[in-house]
This record gives structure tokens, sequence and C-alpha cells, in this order.
């Protein structure tokens, strides 16, 4: 735990050596937030409810996506880049050290744009979220697994560079399901439905933990926990074998 | 010419328990099929703890493939192997904290933070409690007089400057074998005469495996006791320095800027390789005619507005090798 600790303090020291630089990046990521926002206000200005889901609950869907994308993105960000880093043989940076090379990779990299995602998604729910004690909770406990589900799925699609050589399938991923967790579950229906629930699992990256922070129920939870073991299985198994391929190369850039 | 197949190789005669390097027929195949590619083809090699060897070939003989084996970044596609008695692709979180890896082309610190904070963070990694990491920090800022380099961002150090913070992070956990792939690559003539100096100093001090490759014939001469030449994965010489200094490193280049025309030298061992109006080029065979008898006879007869004597390239050893290989 301390290595990761000790990689954690480096990569976010390395992010805000150029504060100026950070603060804008943060600023930035916000701003486009907010637009985000507006635009769902000028919707729910016009139509009062979506299938049940009303501003309200479409502002702690959006607040609990921004906090989680943002912390996978921006402080786990090197999890949407498993496909470069292995086409690039910059994993072995990772493997010449003591420690777990998937945990150093993970922690490694701070992308300052994103961590304004964080920021605007927990003031999105302190704001709009009705806070109390008990939704606070729920909201932390729900980011936190959604993170790590969404964590997961992007190395588990990732690693599959490793055997086919090809990174697209992690890049497509990542815009699907991040573009599909931002829509509130029940406008989908039939199949398309069951694939945010396996597959694709964009329903436990925002609207499952939403609904769990409302109306919270040990079935959404048992859902979203087992979910997230079976990616997380998933994720260590694929790169674990994929590293057993792993063919290095001579550019060295930095992970 | 000394070759594997003639005699022993210089550590196939000791202990197995005194090597630090045990590698027996390394193949390491990539891609299938007919496009496949043999980067290391039944390699094996024995390195003596505390050795200090010389890996060198042209490129692409599978030089930084066989390293990344060894330091169990690659698995390969057959063969064994045991560094530090560990098998490097199954033990190589406990092999990485006994060995230290510098390559030339890469940095292990990162640019916006001071060399200081990435040795924290390795310190961490490594397992070294805050007074330990404080000492091995002061005692290398000594042994490689980066002391004060220590805190600047490493974005704002020359290379050479880099070079030493990076040599003080690979060897903050005190490891027992350096792998260095290319670790003068790009430094001044001072910073590589500096490094090759402290390789030499670490090794005698502290009984440290040096175990380098390089392009550059000065860095094999001056650091290395043992030189192993591998081509197209295998190895294809295997012997000490002063062996190895005595048939083919005895060859110097002198190249002299004229001033003016200047005549033939005729001297035993001395051949002239390049001539044009401005400048000679002369190959000198050591054993037989010193570099001083050059010099001395060059500044007599020729007007001379510059001199220099340099190693011939690597790759012109690497072809003696060859060369003589096949005879």
């Amino acid at each position: 735990m301390s290595q990761t600790l000790a990689v954690v303090r480096a990569a976010f020291t390395d992010a805000t050596a150029r504060p100026a630089a950070f603060w804008t990046q943060v600023g930035a990521m916000v701003a486009n937030d907010l637009a985000m926002i507006a635009f769902w206000i000028l919707f729910f200005h016009q139509v009062r409810s979506v299938r049940g889901w009303d501003a309200d609950r479409v502002f702690l869907l959006f607040a609990i996506l921004a906090t989680a994308a943002g912390i996978v993105l921006g402080f786990l960000s090197n999890a949407r880049r498993i496909p470069e880093l292995v086409e690039t043989g910059s994993l072995d940076e990772a493997l010449s050290l003591p420690m777990s090379p998937l945990r150093y990779l993970l922690v490694r990299r701070v992308d300052t744009v994103n961590v304004g995602d964080v920021v605007f998604g927990v003031v999105l729910f302190l704001v709009t979220g009705h806070p109390t004690p008990q939704r606070a909770a729920l909201f932390v406990g729900g980011v936190v697994v959604a993170a790590t589900l969404l964590t997961a799925f992007l190395v588990t699609l990732g690693s599959v560079v490793f055997f086919t050589g090809r990174g697209e399938p992690g890049a497509l991923g990542m815009h699907a399901i991040l573009l599909l967790a931002g829509y509130p579950v029940d406008i989908f229906t039939g199949a398309a439905k069951g694939l945010l629930y396996t597959v694709v699992p964009a329903a436990f990256v925002a609207a499952v933990p939403a609904r769990i922070v409302d109306a919270p129920s040990w079935r959404d939870v048992a859902l979203m926990l087992l979910a997230t073991a079976v990616f997380v299985v998933l994720a260590r198994t694929a790169f674990g074998l994929g590293l057993r391929r792993y063919t290095s190369g001579s550019a060295w850039g930095r992970g | 010419m000394v070759l594997p197949a003639e005699r022993p190789r210089p550590a196939d005669d000791v202990d197995p328990a005194t090597l630090a390097i045990r590698a027996t027929g390394l193949v390491k195949r990539f891609g299938s099929g007919p496009h496949a590619v043999d980067a290391v083809r039944d390699l094996s090699v024995s390195v003596r703890q505390g050795e200090r060897v010389a890996y060198i070939g042209p490129n692409g003989a599978g030089k930084s493939t066989s390293i990344k084996i060894l330091t169990g970044i690659l698995r390969p596609t057959q063969g064994t192997a045991t560094v530090l008695g560990f098998v490097p692709w199954q033990d190589r979180r406990r092999l990485a904290a006994r060995t230290g890896t510098l390559f030339g082309q890469r940095s292990q610190l990162w640019f916006e933070l001071t060399p200081r904070q990435s040795f924290r963070m390795l310190a961490a990694i490594y397992g070294l409690d805050r007074a330990r990491e404080q000492r091995r920090v002061a005692e290398l800022g000594e042994l490689l007089d980066a002391a004060d380099l220590f805190d600047a961002p490493v974005r704002t150090l020359s290379l050479g400057q880099r070079m030493r913070c990076e040599l003080a992070a690979c060897l903050l956990h005190e490891p027992e074998i350096l792998f260095l792939d290319e670790p003068t690559i790009g430094l001044d003539l001072l910073a590589k005469r500096r490094l090759r100096e402290l390789l030499v100093e670490l090794n005698e001090a502290a009984g440290t495996t040096v175990f380098l490759t390089s392009h550059d014939v000065a860095d094999i001469e001056h650091v290395a006791e043992r030189v192993v030449v591998i081509d197209h994965g295998r190895v294809v010489y295997d012997d000490d320095v002063p062996t190895l200094r005595r048939s083919l490193l005895a060859t110097k280049l002198v190249d002299v800027g004229l001033g003016g025309p200047a005549p033939a030298i005729v001297l035993d061992g001395v051949r002239e390789v390049a001539r044009d109006d401005a400048l000679l080029r002369l190959s000198v065979d050591t054993t037989r005619t010193s570099i001083r008898s050059v010099l001395d006879v060059v500044l007599d007869r020729c007007d001379v507005v510059d001199i220099s004597v340099v190693d011939p390239p690597l790759e012109q050893v690497i072809a003696e090798i060859f060369a003589a290989e096949q005879a």
C-alpha cells in the first residue's frame, strides 16, 4: 500500500508542478461540464420527466458519472492507455520495478483536465443532490464502486491489444461506456438494456448508483458489487495473461 | 581468435553458486508462422558475481531483448535462466528488488519532479525506510558528485547531469546487479569518462555485477573486464578485455587536420585509410608502433592544424571479430 501511495503522491506532485496550467485545465473541464448541465436544464424545462427520470435524478446521475469517470480518467488515467503503453513498449518501466505493474501503471499518471470532472461532480451533488449524511455516504460508495468497475472494464478491453495487436477495442469501449452511462438507463429497452447491464456495463457506472442513492435496495447493491467483481477478475486475468505475450519495444515513452 | 566453440567461456568453469547470471539455450521468437522472427536464438551466457561484462553486437543482434528476458520483462520462447538464483520471468518482483536497470534512452526520473522527489517514490517502492533513504541519497550525492542536482526539476538538467541522477536512482536500493543499456549515449566526453569511472568504482567498492551494452568502444575498454559479442541472437565471441585489446582494440585512428600537402607516412603498423586536401586519417596498430611515435612523425613532416586520436567504431571491431571467426 505504501508503494501505491508513494506513486500517487509523485503523480499528483508531477501533475501540479505547473499550478497555472493545472487550474486552467480543471476550470476548462468544469466549464465544459456546465454546458452539459445547461443542456439538461433546457431539456427538462420542456419535458418534465423521461420514463421516471426528472431533472434532479438526471443531475444525480450526471454527478456520479462525472465524479467516477473523473477519478478514472484523471487519477487512474493509464486505465484507458493500456493499448498505447503496450504498443510503445512502455510497460517496461513498470516491469522493472518490484511492484504490481498494473497497480503502478494505473496510478502513474494524473490527467489534470479530468480532475475538473471530479470537482464538478462533487459540487453538482452538493448543490442539486439533496445531500444528507446517508445520501452522501451512498454517493461516495457508489462512486468508488462505479470507478472500480469502469477501471476494470477499460483494463479488460485495453488488454485485448496483447492478443490481437490492435488497440481500437479499448478506445471504442471507453467512448461507448461513457456515452451510454450519461443517459438514464430506463430510456433503453429489451436487448439494448440488457447489454448495458452486461457486455458494456454502463448502467453500473451511473444509473444504478444513482438509483441506490435515491432508493437504496440490497438487490441493486448486490448486482453492482457482483458486476464489479466480475470485471475486476476479468481485468486481472486479461492483463496477467496478456503480460505473458508482451513483446516490449524500443520506444521508451512516458508511461 | 578465441571463440566459444574452441574453449570454455570465462564463466563456465566456476561454481554455479557464484554465478550472478546463468542463461542456457534462450530463444525469443516474435510473431508466428512465416513472419516469425527469432530475436534471440539459443543464447547461453554466464556471468560471475562481481564481474563487469560488456554485452555488445550490431543493431538488431538481440542485446536489448536478452536483457529484457534477464530482467523478467519478457518471457523467452524456450530456454532457462537464473539471475541471482531467480527465474526472472517467474520471480520478477523479487529479482527487481535486487537489480538495477539503466537505459540510456529512457528515464526513470519524472521530468516535472526533482530527482529527490523521484528517489522518495522509488525508496517506497523498494521498501527503504526514511533513514536508509536519506543515508543512501546522501552517499550517492557524494559518490556521483550530484548532491546539488537533486533539488532541481529533472527537466532543467543537462543530459550528463540527468544521467548521474538516473544512476543514483538505479543505485538507491544497492542492487547486486546493474543492467545498463547504452548508458553513455548522448553524453559529452567528460560525462562519459566520469560515468565509466563511477561504474568501476561501484564494482570495486560494492562488488556490484555490471552487465553493460554499448556502441562505444571506450565503454568496453574502460569499464568491462570481459566482452560477450552477440549477433543474430547468438554469442559469437566471449573473452576477457585484455585479450580483445591485444587482438582488436589495439588499433587506434589518428585524424590529422592538414594546412597543406602531406607526404606519405610510412611506419610499421600504420596504414593510411583516408586522405583529402584537409584531412589525413591513419590507422595505427599500437602493438607495433606507439601513438607517440606516430604523432612525432606526423608533427615533424606535416603542416598540422588539428589532430585527434580516436577509437575505431564498434562496428569495425565487430566486423573484425566476424572476419576472424570466418577465417
